[in-house]
């Protein structure tokens, strides 16, 4: 493992069955400070499930996974289940770790503002006067200050992203992690989300995006990573990765989603 | 007018009776209210060898009636004296009441793990991923998300159960227990008034009545998200289908 002092990030050697279905077969990756990759991928070539698996919403049936201080090692119980070795370090690396999901999945019943301070107190047990302050100035910064005290129902799905956004953000993570977070607006609302990412790019933020928005994962990303069947089938910067295609699949992928 | 005099002369039995009740009725319902959360939580967790027993039990309690319950364990009781004695639990099993709380909490508990499952169920699944994907323990979890969504789900239930078990606690009157119904009965053998069965009736629905207003006014007070966004012309989707 690269021991690079700006690595933040490094997953080794994911491997994912649900079932006898084999979805992940082996996937490492490694993420710098600052940096931001893209993963690109056709309807279930295991992208998602991979993401799900960084921060262990979905248990990888081995591998292992490096953030900072935190070494989670996956172990299998006497049943033969994976599980982590420790779950307290699982919760540790996971308040470190930002998810923004497809489906945006605010908590329905506390308003945007709530939304936002939830994880810092609740989790990192900050005071509330310090976290309400920080929660205002993100919510400024996804442009939905007047938003505070809605409730997500009274929101689009754009407002609702952003919001998701800010509450990741809330809790200073090291990786954003985003997961498709495009691909359940109105056509009309994407670029409202985009926008906020170029942004959280632009400020250096390290964020691992899940998408099928290709301006985004040419123009902000500096690393593309090709999914198919469960592996890596290319990887390198978008530069070079969208001129010319090592892989016929990648071709055809691209001649299709262009 | 001998459809009031009755009242004129035995409202304080009526009155003592129904405190008793609403005692009766209260404390059943949130011993049982304490007691079905954890294993509601089991019922949705646990394998389905581990639940067994509990769904026995569930299936006794929904299975038979009521007063066979009572029964049970009032006169069961009686039937083990000695031994209850040698434990020191004789005292508490030889007050009627005490065996109507037991009854009605033992019975309420399986209506209410079931109800309560039904809510933990319903919990959006992707909030929960939210909260797990920011780094909440599995108790965080349940304060801050699951329960909030599972009681919101279940609480039009759980009122139905409250006023069932309220309407259920007149059985209490046949192990000698002097609540309104009790208390109705007492007066009609002296009196052989009949009208005192209709004030006691009168006295269940204007309670129900109460209840089931404040249950709903806690219901818009614990959701503020529910009150709706909507344009106040479109109708709910199901309120709408008359």
């Amino acid at each position: 493992m690269n021991k690079d002092a700006s690595t933040t990030l490094v997953v080794e050697d994911i491997h994912k069955s649900f079932g006898t279905v084999e979805v992940l077969r082996g996937i490492s990756l490694t993420a710098k400070e600052h940096d931001v990759i893209s993963i690109l991928g056709a309807s279930g070539s295991g992208k998602s499930t991979f993401l799900r698996c960084i921060n262990l919403l979905e248990m990888p049936t081995s591998g292992r996974i490096h953030l900072h201080g935190d070494h989670i090692e996956i172990v299998k119980d006497r049943r033969g289940n994976s599980r982590p070795k420790d779950l307290r370090q699982v919760e540790h690396m996971r308040s470190k770790l930002g998810m923004v999901f497809q489906q945006f999945n605010l908590w329905t019943h506390m308003t945007v503002l709530e939304n936002v301070m939830e994880g810092p107190i609740t989790v990192l047990k900050q005071p509330r006067v310090e976290v309400r302050e920080r929660a205002e100035a993100m919510l400024d910064r996804v442009g939905l200050s007047e938003r505070s005290n809605y409730y997500p129902s009274a929101l689009s799905g754009g407002q609702q992203q952003r919001v998701a956004i800010a509450r990741a953000l809330c809790m200073e993570p090291d990786v954003m992690l985003f997961d498709e977070p495009t691909s359940a607006l109105d056509p009309e609302l994407v670029g409202e989300v985009l926008q906020v990412m170029r942004r959280l790019a632009e400020e250096g933020r390290t964020m691992i995006v899940v998408t099928h928005e290709m301006g985004f994962a040419r123009d902000v990303s500096n690393e593309v990573v090709f999914l198919h069947k469960g592996k890596i089938e290319e990887q390198g910067p978008p530069q070079a990765l969208f001129k010319e295609q090592k892989s016929e699949r990648f071709r055809q992928f691209l001649s299709k989603v262009r | 007018m001998a459809f009031f005099e009755v009242l004129i002369t035995y409202w304080p039995r009526l009155l003592h009776g129904l405190g008793l009740t609403l005692l009766l009725t209260g404390l059943s319902a949130v011993l049982a209210g304490a007691i079905s959360l954890p294993l509601a939580i089991f019922r949705t967790q646990a394998s389905a060898s581990a639940q067994l027993p509990l769904r026995t039990y569930i299936s006794f309690m929904r299975g038979t009636p009521l007063l066979g319950q009572l029964f049970l364990i009032y006169y069961g009781s009686g039937q083990f004296r000695a031994e209850l004695q040698s434990i020191g639990l004789w005292g508490f099993f030889r007050d009627p009441f005490n065996c109507a709380v037991l009854a009605f909490t033992l019975n309420s508990i399986a209506y209410q793990i079931e109800i309560l499952r039904g809510g933990l169920m319903g919990a959006p699944t992707g909030q929960i991923e939210a909260a797990r994907a920011i780094g909440m323990s599995t108790l965080q979890t349940y304060t801050r998300v699951i329960l909030p969504h599972a009681y919101r789900i279940a609480q039009p239930a759980l009122g139905n159960e409250i006023i069932l078990l309220m309407e259920g606690s007149a059985v209490a009157s046949v192990i000698t227990i002097f609540d309104l119904m009790g208390e109705t009965k007492t007066v009609f053998a002296k009196t052989f008034d009949f009208s005192i069965y209709l004030w006691a009736a009168i006295i269940y629905l204007v309670i129900t009545g109460l209840f089931v207003r404040g249950w709903r006014y806690l219901e818009k007070l614990l959701n503020p998200h529910l009150a709706g966004h909507a344009p106040a012309e479109a109708p709910h989707p199901v309120m709408g289908m008359r």
